[in-house]
């Protein structure tokens, strides 16, 4: 199962947005590999090393593949990851006063 | 021209907080202990034993790793934060832990396998442009943290240093960053390291004295040399010429004054630190604080299996108190359901979580049991030791969440009572954080011993800028009208009904900012201890008829431009 989503976070799969993604492949019961739209062989989603390195910026597109019993609640879940701007999910702190 | 060829020179660097400050320096090399050596022969590895002190290191990786999560979400804020969940990721990663596993099959003890397995990705990350390079940085610092385990070296404890110390560094990592204790470090200096760097963001957020970016030059700095951080200029200076110390900006050569502090016309003014933990008691104490104006409980209940029973925690707050013999200590009650999640609490996720169910709105909820033993604890803490024992609700909203949380400290006395255990009632306040509670603040003031404000919570809520989000950073200003407002409103209201009223948000540390908070009428301002020596000072020059004349005139303003016209005006006199 495949599909191509747009990166919408500003600082594409890097940094937080990257962790995030991570973590959420690895929540499904799914094999998830992730690559650039425009070529590339597809990484291991669950490797926080392999999804930074792609070097997604913000704007482009990613091909999401996924098999296995989640597949298609885990790409839903990516699918919507991608499609956040970072700043609206940002948990934020409640440390202060 | 004699006097300048005397001086010491200026080494240039970018600074990245305004302030300066003196001390002795340290050089930190924390990769001295992480040399490896040659590894044995290969028949003589176990690789099966080598596997296990792997998954063991990478179990004891997590275990920091959350530990230093929560202690810079605490104090620095939530981005900052996440980079350790990224290391986190690293340590869990397949293709690292898939090539640890390939070279101990090949003979490799576990530190020798994690250099190697470590050696092609950052060579990868280096490779590449500005923010793929910070990659590298983080890969080396979960690589250095996983060899440190596995090896037993000791960490440079940077939490420990001495007071008044320097710290010189190549570059400070986000977890040599994460130990750093505002109390104890007068200020550092890094070679390398920009604007945005962590180390920089962290000694923002702590106020720590910075210059970051120096160069090879830093070098030249003896360990153990007397050494000036200005941070407003960028310059770290060896063996400073008084002259020079006297020249740099605000700083640490702030005379600490133990004693409570009055405007220069006699008004007194109450100077508390914000506390988290027992261990910033003491640098609370030795910056001159006269009490503590938030000590946030969460502390306690982050990072461990189940709450702290009662008696943990009558000893935590009574140590506080002991701590201030002659001083208030203001304890707010647990305030979660915002962002940090605690595992054996149950909180839903929710579209707002800081619109939702946090602060008194989860203590008389799903945590009233919670409530009632952090209760219980501080009622006994109150008759322990002779300092005054305040304690705060936060996020009150309405009148009946403040009722009922008074009416629960009154069942609690009556059960403490009953079970003839001593206790005694301490002062009792609502925080004035949300926009109701300001616009309620007389009825609140009624029902209360004190008010105290938390700006930086009104300041989003009144402004409706979140937190963390930067694209609306410039309107989270408590310099805004509407924000004074709320303030000026808050104090009239304390005033009206006998209640005391003070600030424990961001503003309330500012020494700028003292003059327009001491003619708006607090009487009490708490912040990090490490900005008390300037406050102190400050409020010590404030005429009280002028500063009031200020808030006057800031409150009438119409744009946060103009209150910072006033407010400079004014400073400049």
């Amino acid at each position: 199962m495949e599909r191509t989503v747009t990166v919408v976070p500003e600082d594409g799969l890097h940094a937080r947005p990257a962790a995030k993604f991570v973590e959420t492949a690895t929540e499904f019961d799914a094999d998830v590999r992730v690559a650039p739209a425009d070529g590339d062989d597809p990484v291991d989603a669950a490797s926080m090393l392999a999804v930074t390195s792609l070097g997604v910026a913000s704007g482009e597109d990613v091909r999401l593949i996924a098999e296995g019993d989640d597949a298609e609640a885990a790409l839903d879940d990516l699918e919507e990851l991608l499609a956040t701007p970072e700043t609206e999910s940002a948990a934020e702190s409640s440390s202060g006063t | 021209m004699a006097a300048n060829e005397s001086a010491p020179r200026a080494h240039e660097g970018t600074g990245v907080t305004p302030l300066s400050g003196v001390g002795t320096a340290v050089w930190y090399d924390p990769n001295a202990e992480l040399e490896l050596g040659e590894p044995p022969a290969a028949e003589t590895v176990d690789p099966d034993a080598e596997r296990e002190r792997f998954e063991d290191a990478r179990d004891r990786a997590r275990a920091e790793l959350e530990r230093e999560r929560e202690r810079t979400a605490e104090r620095v804020g939530e981005d900052e934060a996440a980079v350790f969940d990224a290391h986190k990721q690293f340590v869990d990663d397949p293709q690292i832990i898939d090539g640890v596993e390939a070279a101990v099959d090949d003979g490799l003890p576990a530190e020798h396998a994690v250099d190697a397995a470590f050696e092609d990705p950052i060579a990868q990350f280096e490779g590449m442009d500005g923010r793929m390079a910070e990659r590298a940085d983080d890969l080396r610092d979960v690589r250095d943290r996983l060899l440190r385990l596995l090896t037993d070296a000791d960490r440079v404890d940077l939490a420990s240093l001495s007071d008044g110390s320097i710290l010189l560094a190549e570059r400070l990592t986000p977890s040599d960053t994460a130990q750093l204790d505002p109390e104890r470090v007068a200020g550092f200096a890094t070679i390398e390291g920009g604007r945005t760097s962590h180390a920089a963001i962290f000694a923002r957020s702590l106020g720590i004295p910075a210059v970051v970016g120096v160069g090879d030059g830093l070098e030249s700095i003896d360990d153990g040399a007397d050494v000036l951080i200005d941070g407003e200029e960028g310059t770290v200076i060896a063996n400073p010429t008084p002259d020079q110390r006297e020249r740099a900006a605000g700083g640490r050569d702030v005379e600490i004054r133990e004693d409570p502090v009055e405007t220069a016309d006699g008004r007194a003014v109450e100077v508390a630190a914000n506390v988290g933990t027992l261990a910033e008691l003491e640098g609370a104490v030795a910056q001159g604080a006269d009490g503590i104006g938030l000590f946030r409980t969460e502390f306690l209940f982050l990072d461990r299996e189940a709450p702290p029973d009662e008696d943990e925690q009558f000893e935590v707050y009574r140590e506080a108190l002991a701590a201030f013999p002659e001083g208030r200590v203001v304890v707010r009650t647990l305030d979660v359901g915002g962002d940090k999640p605690i595992p054996y609490l149950e909180t839903p996720d929710a579209d707002n979580p800081f619109l939702g169910q946090r602060g008194i709105r989860r203590s008389l909820g799903p945590d009233a049991d919670l409530f009632e033993t952090q209760l219980r604890a501080l009622l006994r803490a109150a008759a322990a030791e002779s300092g005054t024992l305040s304690v705060m609700f936060p996020m009150v909203a309405t009148v009946p969440e403040l009722e009922a949380a008074l009416e629960t400290v009154a069942d609690v006395a009556a059960d403490l009572e009953s079970e003839g255990i001593e206790h005694e009632r301490p002062e009792l306040g609502a925080m004035i954080e949300t926009p109701s509670a300001a616009f309620i603040a007389d009825e609140l003031a009624e029902r209360v011993d004190f008010l105290s404000i938390g700006t930086n919570d009104l300041t989003q809520y009144v402004m409706a800028a979140a937190r963390e989000n930067e694209r609306v950073a410039d309107l989270r200003d408590p310099c805004e009208p509407a924000v004074l407002r709320a303030i000026e409103r808050t104090v009239a209201a304390a005033d009206a009904g006998d209640a005391w009223v003070g600030m424990c948000g961001e503003m309330a540390g500012d020494p700028d900012l003292a003059p327009l908070l001491v003619g708006l009428g607090l009487d009490e301002l708490s912040m990090s201890a490490v900005t008390i020596p300037e406050v102190k000072a400050a409020i010590a020059n404030i005429e009280t008829d002028a500063a009031e004349a200020l808030a006057n005139r800031a409150t009438d303003a119409a744009t946060r431009t103009t209150v910072y016209e006033h407010v400079n005006t004014t400073t400049d006199q």
